[in-house]
């Protein structure tokens, strides 16, 4: 029989490290699921991943069962989410689409995945309609952002996000409402 | 309810996250707004087009990457491995100027003796002999003492007399201004010395006051130790965020540098460039050989920005 989450929680917090892996593997998958969605490339997605566990495991002896455990743990991934989006805006002082060499010597562009004014029609493969929406979708703001991202591709109910977010639900529609807002101005020449 | 307002009901009804009354007077709308169907559908059309993202799922291989990493970190997280020696061969290894770290090293070592001979005065070593006039003595250490190690000399009772030795020790308690020498002394030494990350953080964080960052090179010293040698990346990052706010000389340039090349975490890695940047802009230029640092981490280095900005430092010297 499976050990349900509160007894796995005791056993972690008088220090069984297989208590607290057990608990990891539960959840680990939704939680890397968000953080790639989130980060800008796959390395970050795992160092955030990382650093979402590391807080659950200094702070776990501290957690005294008033939520859910995989609020606490969503609250502690979207507090890192957003830590993160925010460092990187004031880390990075040139385009992120800018790229090195292998060899480090030239610089060059990635290409800029906006709109270039194709037609629907033109835009012919599944990826390059793959690469608009991912562009469009991480050009929201880091809390419209991480709102569509657990309403629309992680399917949590509102009421949910305000506990992961910290706040009201109100609050989640309107980022909910501006994001979508955002997104159909960005996406409307392909989707109309 | 304005259109505003249904629209918000649309997108919701989409998410199926309307009550039944909502859904009522949002089917009432509809039939009557034509300009609400449209839409509707319009936004059918965005979701479902956004949904193409929806079909990803973790892959298997990536995942067991990052429970690969999670379980070093947190291997090191609860490991007291001591990992000195690998420490100082890297750091000889690296540096221009051992001696230096040695002779830091060196002093921590013996400011730590002298803290622990201070405070621990009375119970090390003291010699009591049970006869007339110190029982009294023995009582009062006896109250809050914590005894260990304890060794016979000469166990055998027969002549009526035992003899041992034991280490004593006793909490003790101290309350005072926090640039207070005697005060730093003990937070300088706990940085340096606790067992638990939690009191280390917490040393680091007491000391963070403008008047220790402009009077004490002592805590800088530490300081710059902890952020090279500190097992917890919590302890490193509050430490190299108080060693930045001491004026910026050669001890605190390696230290960064030993971060930027050899710290697992690349978020301190960033943190430590970044400062590194900073003095550039005002005037503290790097050699050579801290350059060829830069080349080699560009090479090495599987952090994109970071790479990215020891790029941009490469040509700014270019």
């Amino acid at each position: 029989m499976q050990i349900n989450d509160t007894d796995l929680i005791v056993q972690a917090q008088k220090g069984d490290q297989n208590a607290f892996e057990e608990l990891v593997y539960r959840y680990d998958r939704n939680v890397l699921s968000i953080t790639l969605k989130f980060a800008l490339n796959e390395d970050d997605a795992k160092d955030l991943y990382q650093e979402v566990f590391i807080r659950v495991y200094r702070g776990l002896k501290k957690f005294r069962f008033q939520s859910e455990f995989s609020t606490w743990l969503f609250r502690i991934a979207t507090n890192v989410c957003l830590t993160y989006k925010t460092k990187s805006k004031e880390h990075l002082k040139v385009s992120i689409n800018q790229e090195y060499d292998e060899d480090g010597s030239e610089f060059s562009y990635k290409n800029e995945l906006v709109y270039d004014g194709s037609s629907p029609e033109e835009i012919s493969s599944d990826s390059d309609l793959g690469k608009l929406v991912s562009v469009a979708v991480d050009s929201l703001s880091p809390k419209q952002r991480m709102t569509f991202i657990l309403k629309h591709y992680e399917g949590y109910k509102i009421r949910e996000i305000a506990e992961m977010l910290n706040c009201k639900e109100g609050t989640v529609k309107k980022y909910l409402f501006d994001a979508i807002k955002n997104l159909r101005k960005k996406l409307s020449p392909v989707y109309a | 309810m304005k259109h505003n307002e249904y629209k918000q009901l649309l997108q919701l009804s989409l998410y199926g996250e309307l009550k039944s009354e909502e859904q009522l007077i949002l089917k009432e709308h509809l039939q009557s707004c034509e300009e609400c169907r449209t839409e509707l559908e319009d936004q059918k059309n965005l979701l479902e087009l956004i949904s193409g993202k929806k079909k990803l799922n973790v892959d298997e291989k990536v995942l067991s990457a990052a429970r690969y990493q999670l379980r070093g970190a947190l291997r090191s997280e609860h490991s007291n491995k001591k990992f000195i020696e690998p420490l100082v061969f890297s750091i000889t290894q690296f540096f221009t100027t051992p001696l230096k770290f040695a002779v830091v090293g060196a002093t921590m070592l013996l400011f730590g003796i002298l803290i622990g001979s201070l405070l621990f005065s009375e119970s090390s070593g003291e010699e009591l002999t049970m006869q007339n006039g110190n029982e009294n003595r023995f009582a009062s250490l006896n109250e809050n003492i914590n005894i260990s190690n304890l060794r016979f000399i000469d166990s055998d009772a027969t002549d009526g007399e035992v003899e041992f030795t034991f280490q004593a020790s006793r909490p003790v308690r101290l309350k005072g201004k926090v640039n207070d020498p005697q005060i730093q002394s003990v937070l300088t030494y706990a940085m340096l010395n606790e067992q638990n990350p939690g009191s280390r953080l917490n040393s680091i964080n007491a000391m963070d006051t403008k008047q220790i960052v402009e009077d004490d090179p002592e805590v800088k010293n530490a300081l710059v130790t902890v952020v090279m040698t500190d097992k917890n990346p919590g302890v490193r990052r509050e430490a190299m965020k108080l060693m930045s706010k001491f004026p910026y000389d050669d001890n605190i340039k390696q230290a960064l540098l030993y971060v930027i090349t050899n710290d697992t975490v690349s978020g301190l890695r960033i943190e430590a460039l970044n400062s590194i940047i900073e003095a550039g802009d005002k005037g503290y230029k790097l050699d050579n050989s801290e350059l060829n640092l830069f080349r080699s981490t560009i090479q090495k280095d599987e952090n994109p920005y970071i790479k990215l900005r020891s790029k941009i430092i490469l040509q700014e010297y270019n």
